[in-house]
Parts: C-alpha cells; structure tokens; sequence
C-alpha cells in the first residue's frame, strides 16, 4: 500500500511540474508581460523599466530556473499589477469560490444520483425519458447560455433575485443553480447508465431469483457496483472545486479564483496564473489520489491486486 | 414598569435619531456597472494609466491644479488653483484655491502640490529626468515600503519631461519651475496624472500600495473601500469646496460581461450600465425607461503603417491605404452615427493650434488605384496584425477595411493576435495595424509627438522614422512662437497623414453608458463620469 501511495505521489509532484512548466512557457511565449500590463499607449522608457524591474529581459530559461527556485523555497512570486504576493491574492479569492462550488456540488450529488438511480430502476418509462431529456438538456447547454437564461427570467423579469455581484447570500443562488444544474445532469447520465450495466449482470439476477428483497438487490449489490464510474467524475468535481466556476464567475461578476485566472491570464501576471494552476493541479491530483483510494474500498478485487503488488 | 413618563423619553429617544438621520442625508446612492474598475488594481493616476482608470478617478476622486472641462469641450480650466500666470517661459505661477479640504480634514496648500510633482510620489530618489531606474535586482519588487512602482518615475518623466522643482512662494503660492521653455505647460498641469494628493496622506500610509488605494486628494467624493477586480465603493466628502455632493454613495461594480451588464440596469441592479457597444444600443432603447447617453472622447482610432514592410516601404502605397477608406460609411454601419470624422489627428480644445482647415485623405478610390500602378504594386499581401475587439467594433472595423481596401487593388490579409506584445513584435510580417491615440492635454505634443514622434512608441518600436517629422517634433516641444509652432504642426500633419504616411485616422472613438431615463445627469465627451453637484438632476 505504501508502495502505492509513494508511486502515485511521485506521479501526482511530476504532473505538478509538467502543468506548471508548460503554463510557464505558454504565458511567456505568447506575449510580453510588460507590454501587456502596461497597455498599448505608455511610453516606451516605463514599458522599458517595468521589463527591468522583473526580470523579463533574462533568457528565458534564467526566468523559468529562477522561477522554479523560488517554488521549492515557497515562494510563488509577486503579482506584477500591484506587487501583492500571488498566494495571498489567490487565498483572498478561495472563500468566494468555494461558497459557489461546495453547494453546486451538493446540488449535482443531491440531484444527480437519485436522478440516475430512479431513471435506470424505471427504465424506458416516462420518468426515466424525462430524467434524460432533463439530464441531456442539462449537459448541452453551455453554462453561460443558461446562466444568462436564468437571470433573464429571474433577474430581470421576475426581480427576484439578483443579477450579479457578491453582496448577499441571495447574489449566491443564480451561480449556484447554474453550476449545479450541468454537473447533476452529467451525474445523471453516468450513474443511470452504471446502473443499467449492473443490473444487467447475472449476479443481480440470481440474488433476485434467490428472493432478496429489490430494495436490498439495489442498495446492497447494484449500488457498491455502479459506484465505481460515479465517484470518478465526482472525484473530478471535487477536483475542479477551485478553478471549476471560471465561466459562471464572469457572467456573475462573481469575485473568486476563476475571475482572477481569467484576468491574469489577460494580463500575463505570471506568478498570479501559475499559483492558480498549481493549486488546482494539486486539488485535482489529490481528488484523484483519493479517488484510487476508494476503488479500493469500494472493489475488494483492487484492493486485494494493490496488496499482492 | 414602565411609567409613562418613560415610555414617552423611549418614544422621543427612538424617534430622535430617525428624524435627525432622514434630516441629514437623504441623497440617493447609485451603482455604475464597468467593464474594468482599475487595471492595476490602484487608483493612483500615474501607476493607472488608462481611460478606464480616468472614468472612475478623474471628477469624482482626483482633481489637479487646472483641470478640462467636462461640461463643455475639455478646455483647459481652473480647479484647485485660481490663477496661473506666465512669469516667463519656464515659469507658471499659480495661486491655490483657498479653504479647499482633502479627505482627511486638512487644508490644501503649497506644500501638498510640492509634495505632489516631488520625488516621493512621482520621480523617485533620482529626482525628475534622472534617467534612473529603480533596480530590483535579483528579486522581484514588492510594496512593503513606500519605493515607488518602478512604471511611475518613467510616467512622470514623460508627462512632465522639464520639471525641474515646484518652487513654493507661500501657503497658496507655487511656482513650476521648467527646466526648459514649455508653452504646454498650463495643458501639461491640466492633463490626467497631474493631480494633487494630501502630504500627510501619503505619510500615513503605511506603503504605496496602500496609498494607491485610498489615496487622500480633495474630489468630491472618497474611497471607503477598494476590493481589486471587484468594487470601488466611494462616499461623500461633504467637506468639498466646489459643494455638498449630490450622492450620499457613488458604487463602481466590476462586470466583465456586457450582457450580465444591461441584464443588471434592466432589473434595476445598477443605475449606471458602461462600455454599451453601439450594435446593443437599440435593444437598450426599446424599453422606454432607459436611455444611452455618450459619445465621442478625445481618443482618435487609427490604422498604423510599418514602413519597413516591403510593399508599404513605397509611400504611394500607404497613401493608397489612406484613400480607400469611406469613413463614413463605418461610422454610419458600425456606429450607428454617434460618432464623428475628425479632422486628422488633432482636437478642437487645441486652441489656437487647431488647424481649421485640415481633413483627413479623401476617399477617392480611382487616386488610390492609380497611386497604386504608380507604385508598382503587384498585390503582395500586406499583413493586418489585428487583436479581437480591443477598441469597440475592432473587429467589424478591421473586415470592412480590408474590403475596402481589396476594392482599391491592396491585397491586406488578417492575422489575429492575442496581445499587444504580439501586434508589436517586430518581423516580415508587421506591416498594418490598429491603434489608438488621446489628446492627453491642450497641444499635439500630447498626441502626435507623444505617439509618433522620436520617443514615441511607433519610432521606438521601428515602424517608422522621418527626419524632417523629427526636427519638426523638437520644434514643437521646445518652441516658443506659436505661430511658428502651428506652421510646424501643420507640416507635420502633412508628413504623418498625407505625404509620408505614419498612420490614418479613422474616425473619433466613443463610449456610450445606458442609464435610467429618469435620472437627470449628463455623459462627459470623455471617459470620465461627471457627478458633482453641476450634472447631477439639473
């Protein structure tokens, strides 16, 4: 089991540095920090300084070990907007996002999986062909297209809640509703299809034929089974906690993580983007360390070929 | 128990502050919704370099010595000085307006204008033209301390590039010192980053960053709070010299998205909705409580040539490119009208510098075929470096030109670009262009040598050059005789826009903000918002 855990740490820091170098060359080949920052009329001797004061006039491989250094001395840089440290920029926005993300989560679990479940028990009805027009309309519709849709209707034509913004609680809901709603769409589909797949299975008949009650065939044999395929997108989910709400951020003018990728990555703020990239890396490397973790409880077969490895 | 005479003293005693609350302030709070609040995330003009940071700032926070008028054409008028009179050609001197409060309480004077063009907020250790930069070294800069953002010294030095020292004479006299005849300065004083800030102000806080936060100046309103990328909420300084201002809270809200933006003025989220593009304008209108107020601002679009391009090398051909363009029939397509044609790169409130009779190129598409064949232009394609929407209707622009270019024989191909450092970047294939450029203050120095001339970013980026532009430049910056520097201007226009081409003017940019109709409040021809007492439910 140690051996396990050690490899897939080892496998999780090389996919850090991977993600974080590749971020490194992306931002910095594709346009001029200085430049961009400054915008497209300063004058040229305060473009000329600002690319002094940061080091941009190395080689670029001066930059990305000096970068580097810094990393393994906990030191992930300075915003170049206003100087703040990048760490505290992106903890300062971490609470707004987790306030939309965390109840979109619980909304898609909440909704998703009954959804799922009831839709495979019912196959072919009325109820399952509803759950998956829901479900299909759900995942197709970009959340930007519904976001939008929803503040038409409840924003603007019904004046019940809020448009934008993060002044109350009530600002929350709309965000919330919109990330909730593609991700139990998503959940619905896997979890209805996990189910069919299981409750095809001959081992589900046979307890049936040997006269278990369905409910405990469903809770005690089918569930376990197709538990499998739906904790790996809710690990990813639980993955895409901190950078999962970046569309849903702007169009709500919502103040967390994903607003401040979007607006560093416009303005090549360096170490602001690669501390958001290392941090959701290592949430989403961590969810899905997690995830293998649970194959193994949930499927005694992967644990017992993680023991005899 | 209570008695009754209690019961009485409780009911005064809750009615009382009620009464003396809805007594003392009853102005209404409103909420503009932007695009962007501040690019860098301060509110210091000189760190802030942009329209979208002079909307939030210029009027309702900062306010300079001489200042433009925002009710009229942007001319040059007095603020927080009185007078300004010309001891020589080197030397302003300027009596302060008297019994004007910054934020914190105190009175303005002498010392805070000195403090305010001084080392400390604007040039750094080196003093003014140094030509030093402060060096980081091997760690990047961070504001722990008061050490200015290395940007501000090379800004201040190009705003104001012959101070020498504001020499104080009393509490409310000072004299700018110029370390070289400047007939620009009076426009130089009135031209965004030359705003005044509270001395103690600036002692008190604890570092820049903080400073460049809420930064203590006299305007009519005050920062009570800055959350970067997301608000700017400022509160009335009731303590104003030029009166009580009209708004108890004047809220800037972040919102990216243009959609989200009229979707919060139609659900009467905001009061204010910015950045409307001209195409959404209609759909605003239609409901009959809302209105779009704006319009053209002292910022010029235009399309920039490289002239070390092969084909563009040949003067004819950019003068083709100048030809072939039927401004109006963008202006009228894409902006619906409310903009306007200028006349070349210059602006009314210029003065006696505005060259009256001057236009932009005809549009006159058998001159621009025949200046064409007389170059020997084979229709080698011409790149078109082009970044999506950075300027409004940037897109749409670019594809009508290049159709009409096409009509004239110039075979223009569009390559999309991510940033500026992309547009910029030197190589075979940057030849055309967008930019935009402002009429900072009151003299084409502060636009078409402060752009194009030696120092500015076209020459030093090496798209273009022209020695007798050049000389003409140093005429203009260090002349004296303005006759002789309007001749120069005008020859100079001659060169950038007919004979020698550096770049074409398109049209006039504007912004356009919806509002409720009901409110009564009046959009400046600039990016600034006006809400003093003056333009507020008159």
């Amino acid at each position: 089991m140690l051996r396990f855990l050690g490899f897939r740490l080892l496998r999780a820091a090389v996919t850090i540095v991977l993600v974080v170098s590749f971020a490194f060359l992306v931002l910095r080949l594709s346009g001029d920090p200085a430049q961009i920052i400054m915008g497209a009329d300063a004058p040229p001797e305060a473009v000329a300084a600002f690319r002094q004061a940061w080091g941009l006039e190395e080689p670029l491989y001066v930059q990305y070990l000096r970068y580097f250094g810094a990393i393994l001395r906990g030191d992930l840089g300075r915003s170049m907007r206003d100087g703040r440290e990048a760490i505290t920029l992106v903890a300062e926005r971490i609470p707004a996002t987790l306030a939309l993300t965390v109840p979109a989560l619980l909304i898609k679990l909440c909704i998703g999986i009954p959804a799922g479940i009831t839709a495979a028990l019912h196959r072919n009805s009325l109820i399952d062909r509803a759950v998956m027009v829901l479900a299909v309309a759900g995942f197709t519709v970009p959340s930007f297209v519904l976001g939008l849709l929803l503040v038409l209707v409840f924003a603007v034509q019904l004046g019940w809640l809020p448009s934008g913004g993060q002044d109350s609680w009530r600002h929350a809901i709309l965000p919330i509703v919109t990330m909730g709603v593609g991700g139990a769409a998503v959940l619905a589909r896997f979890t209805r299809s996990a189910m069919l797949e299981v409750l095809g299975q001959p081992y589900i008949r046979t307890a049936s034929a040997k006269g278990v009650p369905w409910r405990a065939v469903v809770w005690g044999h089918a569930l376990p089974n197709a538990a499998i395929p739906t904790v790996t997108i809710i690990g990813f989910m639980v993955g895409s906690l901190i950078a999962g709400a970046v569309v849903v951020e702007s169009v709500f003018s919502w103040p967390g993580v994903g607003r401040l990728l979007v607006v560093a990555v416009a303005n090549r703020d360096l170490a602001v983007v690669q501390c958001i990239l290392l941090l959701v890396a290592a949430t989403m490397v961590t969810a899905n360390l997690v995830v293998d973790l649970l194959y193994g409880a949930l499927d005694p077969r992967l644990r017992n070929a993680v023991r005899g490895a | 128990m209570i008695d009754r005479r209690s019961l009485l003293a409780g009911s005064a005693l809750a009615a009382l502050p009620r009464f003396a609350i809805g007594q003392s302030d009853q102005r209404p709070s409103i909420t503009v919704a932007v695009q962007k609040i501040s690019n860098t995330n301060t509110l210091e003009p000189l760190r802030e370099q942009s329209n979208v940071g002079e909307r939030v700032m210029v009027t309702s926070l900062w306010e300079g010595l001489l200042g433009r008028d925002y009710a009229g054409k942007l001319e040059t008028i007095p603020v927080l000085a009185t007078e300004a009179r010309r001891l020589s050609d080197s030397v302003v001197e300027l009596k302060l307006r008297q019994g004007v409060k910054f934020h914190n309480g105190d009175e303005l004077t002498a010392e805070d204008v000195a403090f305010s063009f001084g080392n400390d907020r604007m040039f750094g250790p080196g003093g003014p033209n140094s030509g030093a930069t402060i060096r980081v070294g091997e760690v990047n800069p961070g504001r722990t301390g008061k050490e200015l953002p290395i940007e501000v010294p090379a800004v201040a030095n190009r705003s104001f590039p012959g101070i020498e020292r504001i020499e104080v004479v009393d509490k409310y006299t000072v004299r700018w010192i110029n370390r070289t005849p400047d007939v620009t300065l009076e426009g130089r004083m009135a031209r965004y980053g030359a705003e005044i800030g509270s001395r103690r102000g600036y002692a008190e806080a604890a570092t820049w960053l903080d400073w460049s936060r809420k930064p203590v100046t006299t305007g009519p309103y005050k920062v009570a709070e800055f959350r970067a990328d997301h608000s700017l909420t400022l509160v009335a300084h009731d303590e104003y010299w030029g009166g009580r201002p009209p708004l108890k809270q004047l809220r800037f809200v972040e919102v990216p998205e243009v959609s989200s933006r009229v979707n919060g003025l139609l659900s009467g989220e905001y009061h204010f909705a910015c950045d409307i593009p001209p195409d959404q304008i209609s759909g605003i209108e239609r409901n009959r409580g809302f209105e779009v107020q704006g319009g053209t601002i002292p910022n010029h679009r235009l399309t920039v040539f490289d002239r070390n391009h092969a084909p563009l090398r040949d003067a004819r051909v950019r003068r083709a490119f100048t030809h072939a363009i039927d401004r109006q029939a963008i202006v009228d397509s894409l902006w619906a009208g409310r903009t306007s044609i200028p006349r070349g790169l210059q602006w009314e409130f210029y003065g006696d510098m505005f060259v009256g009779d001057w236009s932009v190129p005809k549009f006159d598409l058998a001159e621009a075929r025949r200046l064409l064949r007389e170059a020997g232009y084979k229709g080698d394609p011409i790149p078109y470096r082009l970044l999506n929407n950075y300027y409004t209707n940037q897109t749409p622009t670019a594809q009508v030109l290049v159709e009409m270019w096409r009509a004239a024989g110039l075979n223009v191909q569009i390559e999309m670009k991510e940033n500026w450092s992309q547009i910029l970047e030197p190589g075979a294939t940057r030849a055309v262009r967008d930019w935009s450029n402002s009429g900072l203050f009151s003299d084409p120095v502060s636009s078409l040598v402060n752009q194009h001339g030696p120092n500015g970013q076209q020459q030093q980026v090496g798209e273009y050059a022209n020695e007798e532009f050049n000389t003409l430049c140093r005429a203009l910056e260090t002349g004296t005789d303005r006759a002789q520097r309007k001749q120069a201007f005008r020859r100079m226009l001659e060169i950038a826009e007919r004979e020698d081409p550096a770049y074409t003017v398109l049209h006039q940019n504007a912004t356009f903000t919806a509002k409720r109709k009901d409110i009564r409040w009046k959009a400046a021809p600039a990016f600034a918002m006006d809400f003093r007492a003056a333009n507020w439910g008159a």
